[in-house]
This record gives structure tokens, sequence and C-alpha cells, in this order.
């Protein structure tokens, strides 16, 4: 019974110990995460300024590339036409 | 202590007391605190962390990116832009001493924004500018200005505009696909938003950022079976058709048979998609597929089809169509003129109603209606667009003489352009009806049936060709290079009081190129005026122009003989009926 309860009293420094480590534990996994979670704000605003480029590159591209922006270019600065039927010559199928 | 105990020996039983007292109070502490810490009662440890989450803790919406629409080259239709919604918080705006500074920030009147700003004065939440472009938006953030905030969303552009706003559609101001393609396709494209939860303030600021509940999954980007390029063309020739006709309304449809995709939809009056606000209902139709017409003559090769499976007819079967007209009922069918004595080819390329009426009153009507359902009218073409119209086919009680014979000819029954386009398409793929779509497919797909044997599809692509050549009715829809084949349709449109005689609807339906047909395009002209109404005359030499494009960005071999020059002087101002 004594040695029972000697066994009991000194376990509890150990518990003690344990108690404290995961405490610890504890505060440093927060401050972890509250790292992880400023750098994923970095990454999502960094996200959003790449979609605002993407974006507004897709739109320059097509304005640049519109169809009727390409065939009014090719007849007027590059001097090009639709060839005739007869210039027309099938090389392979 | 023992030093007292020992002098006052008889108050020992009173220590006892109120030691026990303060002990038992402190029990009751400590198992209150533990019952409210970790308990599980009623007002227990859930029930007040869940008490202080309802004070504290906020969640937002993440948005999530709207897929992109593109054409079937990856030309970008519909584009998700990132934009802020400035909001305000008028509690820590109003006295500030900035709102002037604020109004000229967003360039707005001074007085209209104080009188605006005094009515949300007891709110805690005010719209100061919707979808303002990152750049602004910065600006108007970045003042020093109290109680401004922004939010992230996302806004629709469609960098094409009018040319394909209809067949993309919209969508509506938070985002959700209201017309066309964007809803159609909603599902896929709007992605799933995501959560995040964070702590605020009394003020509901957020202070500190909790962590992600869920992340956004983004849209799928979508690959729709358009070319932008022959989108562009059918728009051009539109825009010029309506001006040379004086029409109303015009549409185009081009399809490629083997395949089932629809290759370009356009469709005049239009719209620009983004220019909300002044919306046009009659801009926003889909004429193509919401419009049903009488589509004519344009039928009589489906009604030939139905004259050669009888086995009574082949295309050089001769038909004498003297004099000229033919009574049915108390009704008179006229021909322009007498044509005599033709073949069953001539009676197609001449579009004679006397020729046509004798070959419906050989096969009866529930053969060519039989026909018309194999081919698809009537039903839906598997396009499956929002507010698409399946037309309707006759459907009598009692079928008198006339109502016999109408159908052959085009009358009594209503399709959409985009019907007639399918049931062409069988024709260009040796009888084989393809399901149309809307999306990119990569191989001919392996759905579709035989609506008709691909010996009788050849010989009305023949007769379809010889209809585009010099003596048929449409010899202004030929091509230069390339041989072509279409037939013309002219129908009165219909008033109050039936049909009315001075209002057409001008169609022509045509497939490319002739020795190895593939591509079916329709134009219909609405309310053409003045002396271009016909269909040879107005749809025909739109067909030309559109199809001479298809044929050139699809890389088809020319494989017409003739000599370009002599197509050339087609007579202009050519008003022969279809």
């Amino acid at each position: 019974m004594m040695s029972r309860f000697f066994e009991f009293v000194l376990s509890l420094p150990a518990v003690f110990v344990l108690c404290l480590g995961s405490a610890l534990m504890v505060v440093s996994e927060t401050h972890q995460t509250r790292l992880l979670f400023a750098q994923l704000q970095t990454l999502e605003g960094e996200r959003w300024q790449l979609q605002e480029d993407y974006s507004r590159l897709v739109i320059e591209y097509s304005t640049l590339s519109a169809p009727h922006r390409v065939s009014e270019l090719s007849v007027t600065s590059l001097a090009m036409a639709s060839p005739d039927t007869g210039a027309i010559r099938v090389v392979a199928e | 202590m023992s030093a007292s105990t020992a002098k006052h020996t008889g108050y020992r039983w009173r220590v006892l007391i109120v030691a026990a007292v303060l002990a038992g109070l402190f029990g009751m502490l400590v198992f209150r605190l533990v019952q409210l810490q970790v308990g599980a009662s009623q007002y227990g440890a859930d029930f007040l962390k869940r008490q202080g989450d309802l004070r504290a803790v906020r969640s937002a919406e993440i948005p999530a990116y709207r897929g992109l629409i593109t054409d079937r080259r990856g030309s970008p239709l519909a584009v998700s832009t990132p934009v802020v919604t400035l909001w305000a918080n008028p509690q820590q705006l109003i006295g500030s001493g900035k709102e002037a500074e604020l109004a000229q920030l967003l360039n707005l009147s001074v007085d209209g924004f104080s009188a605006k700003l005094n009515r949300y004065r007891n709110k805690q939440f005010m719209y100061l500018a919707r979808h303002q472009t990152p750049t602004v938006a910065r600006a108007v953030l970045s003042s020093d200005i109290p109680g401004i905030y922004g939010r992230r969303e996302y806004r629709r552009f469609y960098p094409a505009g009018e040319v394909v706003s209809q067949l993309v559609g919209t969508t509506n101001i938070d985002g959700a696909g209201a017309s066309g393609v964007e809803m159609k396709f909603d599902e896929s494209l709007q992605g799933v938003p995501g959560k995040k939860r964070f702590i605020k303030d009394l003020h509901g600021e957020a202070i500190r950022d909790i962590g992600v509940v869920s992340e956004a999954a983004d849209g799928e980007s979508l690959q729709l079976s358009i070319d932008l390029r022959l989108q562009h063309v059918q728009h051009r020739e539109l825009l010029r058709a309506m001006k040379e006709t004086g029409a109303a309304a015009a549409s185009a449809v081009t399809v490629d048979a083997r395949t089932g995709e629809i290759l370009a939809m356009t469709n005049l009056p239009s719209f620009n998609p983004n220019r909300r606000g002044q919306l046009n209902l009659a801009a926003m139709r889909n004429r193509v597929v919401t419009d049903v017409y009488e589509p004519g003559s344009t039928v009589k090769p489906l009604t030939l089809v139905a004259a050669l499976e009888s086995g009574e007819f082949d295309i050089d079967t001769i038909i004498d169509t003297s004099p000229g007209r033919i009574k049915v009922g108390d009704k008179v069918l006229p021909d322009p003129r007498n044509y005599g004595a033709i073949s069953v080819s001539r009676v197609i390329e001449k579009s004679s109603q006397v020729g046509v009426t004798k070959m419906a009153q050989a096969v009866g009507h529930e053969s060519i209606i039989d026909v018309f359902q194999r081919f698809g009218l009537g039903q839906a073409t598997g396009a499956e667009f929002p507010g698409e119209r399946s037309g309707r086919l006759p459907d009598h009680d009692f079928w008198s003489a006339i109502d016999q014979v109408t159908p052959a000819f085009g009358y009594g029954l209503l399709v959409t352009p985009l019907q007639l386009a399918h049931a062409y398409s069988a024709f260009a793929n040796d009888g084989r009806l393809v399901p149309l779509t809307l999306l990119a497919v990569d191989e001919a797909p392996s759905e579709g049936r035989q609506v008709v044997s691909p010996d009788i599809a050849r010989k009305v692509i023949t007769v379809l060709h010889r209809v585009t050549g010099e003596e048929g009715t449409a010899k202004r829809a030929s091509v230069p290079g390339f041989s072509v084949g279409g037939k013309t349709g002219t129908v009165h449109k219909v008033g109050d009081a039936g049909y009315l005689d001075d209002q057409y609807v001008a169609l022509f339906a045509g497939v490319s190129p002739i020795e190895s047909p593939r591509y079916v395009t329709v134009v219909v002209i609405d309310e053409p005026k003045g002396d271009v109404y016909g269909g040879g005359a107005a749809a025909a030499p739109v067909f030309s122009r559109i199809t001479q494009e298809v044929l050139r960005i699809r890389n088809a071999v020319p494989d017409a003989e003739q000599e370009p020059d002599v197509l050339m002087m087609a007579s202009a101002g050519d008003a022969s009926r279809g």
C-alpha cells in the first residue's frame, strides 16, 4: 500500500514535465499555424495578383488577335489578299 | 497555527468548521469550474464555446474562379477578371471629415454622396461601388479614410463582344449563368466557393484569421465547338446582308455534319454583353435555336427522299408540270411559268410547286411526315441550348387535300434554323444523322442513326448541287473554286390575318464541298425589303460568302472545275421565288 503511494508521488514530476512539454508544443504549434496562415495569405494575395495579370493578358491577346483586326492589318499594312481560284495549286492531300 | 491551537484548544472545533466551510466553498468553485470547462451539461463547455464563437467568429466566402469559355482553337470567349467591390461602414465613415475626399476618389458628386450617406447613417453596411478595377480599388483602399473595405469578386468579360453574345450568353451580377452557354454549363463553370473563418472585434472588423474551412474549387474551363473566325465571318456577312436587304433580323448557323459540332451560330440584331443595363431582349435571342419558321422550299429535298424511297421516282423520272399550275382542293398552286415535262431533279432545281405537289400526292403525306421525323424535324437537336425549341410537325385529325400536300413544300410545319441544318447534315454524312453538340469533340461520335440510305443521300446531294448551277434557283450560292449544293426557300410571314403578302422570310440551306460533303450552313433573312426578298436573292449570296470562308478556314481542297469568272457573272437582282 505504502509503496503504491510512493510510486504515485514519485511519478508526479514526470507527469508535470510531460504536461509542460505538451503545453509548450501547443504554443509552438499555434505559432506555426500563424506563420503558415500568414504565408497562405501572402500566397493568396499573389494568386489574386497573378489572376489579375492573367485575365488582363487574355483580354489583351484576344483584342490584338481579333479576326477583324487581323484581316484589316493583313490587307492594309501587309498588302495581303485571298488568292484567285486560278492561283491555287494543291500540293498534297 | 500549531501555537494557536495549543493556546486555544477550546476553539479548535471552530477553526475546523471554518476550514471545512472554506474547503467546501473552494471545492464548489473547482467543481463549477470543471463543470463549465469540461462538463457536458446543458450549459457546459460546448454551450459556452458555441456562444463565444457566435459572438466573435465569422466565416467569409472565398470566391471561386469561374471557368474560361474558349472557342475550338482556344481563343477566349468569356473570361472572369478580378474586380473589387468597395463598401463602407457608415458608422465609422460619418464624422471622419473625409466624406468629400472619398466622393472625389469615387468620381461621385459630393452632394449626392452625402445624401446617400445620410440615408445609411443608421446602417453598418453600404455599397460604395461594385466591380471596380483593382487599380481604382487600390487607390481608394490605400487612402487613410476610415470604414472603407474591399471585397474580392470576379466579373465576366466577353472579349469577342457582340459576335458571339447570344451563344455564349451572360451571367448576372452575382456571377451565375443567366443565358446561353453560361447558363447551360453553369454547374461545371462556376466551381465551388471556399470558406474561411476569422475572429472579429466589437466593430465587426477582422482581427485574426482562424483558418480555411474549405478551399475554393475553381470552375472548369470549357472548349466550345465554335470557331471564332467563322463566327466573325458570319457576323460580317449578316451585317452586310441586313444593310443590303433592309431586313429586320438575320441568322446563320454552320455545322460539321460528320462530328455534329456547331462551328458557328450568329444572329442579328446583336448586343454587347460587356455593357450591362441597356439590354434589348430582341437582340438577346439566339434566333437559330429559339425562333421557329415555316421552312418553305428548303424541305423539298426531304420530300425528294420520300419520293426516292417509294421506288416510284428516281432523279431522272419525268413529271409533267403543264400547264404550270395545279388545283388541290379549292386552292391553286402556281409555278412562275410552265416548265412542261421535266425530270424530278429539275423539279427541285426549279423548285416547281406543281412537280413537288404531284410527287407528294403520289407518295402520300404519311411517308413525307415520316421522313421529316427521321431527319429530326419536330425534335430536339441534341445541342440542348437554353430556350431551344423543337418546332412542330403538322398533326391533323382530318387531313384535307391541301393539308396533305402543304408539308411537302414546307408550309404547316415549324422548324428552327438549327433543326434545318441538322436535317441537311444527314445528306452530307451519307445518310447518318449525328446529334449536334456545342462542345469540341475529338472524333466522330459513335452515336447517331442512319436515317436514309447512303445511296439516296448521295442522289439528293447531286440534285442540291444542280440547284446552285446555271439553271437552278440558287446560282448565286455558288462558291468560286468549290462545288456546293443547297436549296432556297421563300416563305410569307404570318400576321394576325394569315399570310402577309409583302413580308417574307428568305432561307437558304446548303452543303459543301460536293465531292466529300461535310459542312452545312443555313442562312435565314427575316423580312428583307424591296426587290431582293427571295431565298435565291437575299439568302443564297450570304451562304456563298460564308461557305467560301468555311472551306478556306477548314482547309478544304478546291474541287470545282468551272472558271471562277463565269460564276462571278451571276446576275444581280434575281428575286426568283424559292
